[in-house]
């Protein structure tokens, strides 16, 4: 079951990051940084967390998880 | 052409924390910085402060000396400051969050640095063989042992309060000195001309490396006010924007480029936070008015919107406009206005001579702001801090390399730079810099960066490299380049070509590189 929430966020998750980075092909392993992410796109992602998910993310969370791996599990694991 | 600032006198020792510490006398009892559960007063303040100093002097790091602060924002964070200040010494802010690489590059440019105050994680980072690196939690006890009076040092207005990291124009970042002179006056006009008060709250939203945080942190303590800090890592807007809904916050200093999220933020949650506030104080990089459509052109009495201009080697800032009732023309850039007080504005052609009214040139900047000029070496830019004649007396002035022009109202407008440089998300950044970085890698024999504006409005680099051999993945060199430069110096985007096409002068060509750009684009239609 855990297998099949995380496969949900990682979707949401994303469709979140294309939509915000302009770009059509992010694996779930990529570094946000490395994709050209910065401090803005970060805020309106950060944004669309919240309106879409329901989630308040610390921007600082954020940053130690640059994935839309690590961001699906660190959601996850939120209660 | 010369705009000439309002003279405004300055008691004769012009020295920034002898204002805080008057607070601390006559109302020890107001809450001088609040940073998450935690708070501190005026009186707690000066006292921790004062221990800081005294341990400062005793090891011989008094007036002169060269304090490297590398801490997230605290409490400590402004202990170490006004402990620094208040012992004579200038404090030197390295922003934690830089990578290590990054750090040390910045610490090989200081010259003497008496020691260093960072977290414990962060000093295992950054780890100087040649610096002491302390963290004030585990010198408590010798701190406790410490007069808790300010110790019997002599500060002067010539004296330097801070020096701060810049980008300079041959890859080399310069290290810029501040007299204590020039920030007094500075936070002297913000308070004068805006009626800042013991009200006028603050809360800090900006990177520590920025110099307008240097501003955005004294501000509050030099009129009496409370600061607010969030100790989060990185600008957080969520948390940025409760904090002005929950605590009475009245002030705000930040990049535009913040304020653009901060006023997403208002718009997309519905509140009224940020259009609540006494001042807002933005610029630092061209200014896209349509973008604060919620902010700009309210009644009467809202909030007052600050948009400012200067250079970190003039004091942060050397000119203001206030946008109450700004209704801008098609593709006109917003004013940067009128100089800060006892500052004058030169508009100057290449032979140093003011142009004529509404004439395009270089800005200079004479007066109180004028910074004591570079601290690592006599490069080029040095050449930048010059002399002019003001009312018959010559004055040092120093030419930004921005240029800009008088309009029919007395304002100044700037209009781009002189020279290569480019603002990204408010940090000054010189291609070259980066460029270095980029051919340090391995697999690179060579790299140019040129900038360009996004649909948006933004500005975003674009690296080009030719390969040593296959082509390399560009999302690869933005994580290598991530592990030595700031996140704003990272390219946006990187394409691999076989060679960087050079213009008659030798240059690399940005034409024919945006050329190559556009080429691409039409080809496969996607970034990266």
């Amino acid at each position: 079951m855990t297998g099949e929430r995380d496969k949900v966020f990682v979707d949401e998750v994303r469709a979140i990051w294309c939509r915000e980075l302009e770009r059509s092909d992010i694996t779930p392993e990529q570094d946000f940084f490395a994709l050209g992410g910065h401090s803005v796109i970060m805020a309106r992602i950060q944004r669309a967390y919240i309106d879409e998910m329901g989630y308040e993310i610390p921007i600082d969370e954020m940053y130690r998880n640059p994935t839309i791996a690590s961001i699906s599990a660190y959601l996850e694991s939120l209660p | 052409m010369m705009i000439r600032g309002k003279r405004v006198a300055l008691p004769s020792a012009p020295v920034v924390h002898k204002r805080f510490e008057a607070y601390a006398v006559a109302a020890p009892d107001a809450v001088a910085v609040v940073c998450g559960g935690e708070h501190v007063t005026y009186g707690e303040l000066d006292a921790r402060a004062n221990r800081f100093a005294n341990l400062l002097v005793s090891r011989g790091h008094g007036r002169g000396a060269l304090v490297g602060v590398c801490l997230s924002y605290s409490i400590d964070l402004l202990v170490t400051i006004l402990g620094a200040l208040k012992a004579g010494a200038a404090y030197v802010p390295l922003d934690p969050t830089y990578p290590p690489a990054r750090l040390r590059l910045l610490l090989g440019q200081v010259p003497d640095l008496a020691l260093i105050v960072a977290s414990p994680a962060t000093a295992e980072l950054v780890g100087s063989a040649t610096v002491e690196i302390v963290d004030l939690e585990t010198l408590r006890n010798d701190l406790q042992g410490r007069p808790a009076t300010a110790p019997d040092v002599t500060v002067t207005g010539d004296d330097l309060c801070y020096a701060i990291f810049t980008s300079g124009s041959t890859g080399v970042p310069k290290l810029t000195a501040v007299r204590h002179e020039g920030w007094f006056n500075l936070l002297n006009w913000l308070q004068d001309e805006f009626g800042l008060h013991r009200g006028s709250n603050n809360l800090v939203v900006s990177a520590f490396g920025f110099d307008l945080s240097q501003r955005s942190l004294m501000t509050p303590l030099f009129c009496g006010a409370t600061q607010h800090l969030i100790a989060s890592r990185n600008f957080d807007p969520a948390m940025a924007y409760r904090t002005l809904e929950r605590h009475d916050i009245r002030t705000v200093h930040c990049a535009s480029s913040t304020l653009y999220v901060l006023a997403d933020w208002e718009k997309a949650s519905g509140g009224s936070a940020l259009t609540e506030l006494d001042h807002l104080l933005f610029g630092g990089e061209p200014l896209h008015v349509e973008r604060l459509r919620n902010l700009v052109g309210r009644e009467a009495g809202g909030c007052v919107l600050l948009h400012q201009y200067g250079v970190a080697e003039c004091t942060d800032v050397a000119s203001s406009f206030d946008l109450a009732g700004y209704r801008p023309g098609d593709h006109e850039i917003a004013p940067v206005g009128r100089p800060v007080h006892n500052t004058d504005i030169h508009v100057l052609d290449e032979r140093m001579r003011g142009v004529g009214a509404g004439e395009y040139g270089e800005i200079g900047i004479s007066g109180a702001g004028v910074g004591a000029g570079y601290l690592n070496g006599t490069g080029p830019e040095s050449a930048r801090f010059t002399t002019v004649e003001v009312d018959g007396v010559p004055r040092r002035l120093y030419r930004t390399g921005d240029r800009g022009h008088v309009n029919e109202d007395g304002e100044l407008v700037v209009a781009g730079r002189m020279d290569a440089q480019v603002k990204v998300r408010g940090m000054r950044i010189d291609p070259a810099d980066v460029e270095r970085a980029l051919s340090r890698l391995a697999g690179v024999r060579q790299a140019a960066v040129v900038s360009r504006s996004t649909d948006s409005g933004d500005t975003e680099l674009i690296a080009f490299v030719v390969p040593e051999g296959d082509d390399l993945a560009g999302d690869e060199l933005g994580a290598r380049l991530l592990e030595t430069l700031p996140r704003n110096m990272v390219p946006a985007e990187f394409v691999s070509i076989p060679r960087i096409p050079l213009s008659p002068h030798g240059k690399s060509d940005r034409f024919a590189l945006m050329d190559v750009l556009h080429d691409r684009r039409k080809g496969q239609g996607v970034r990266g």
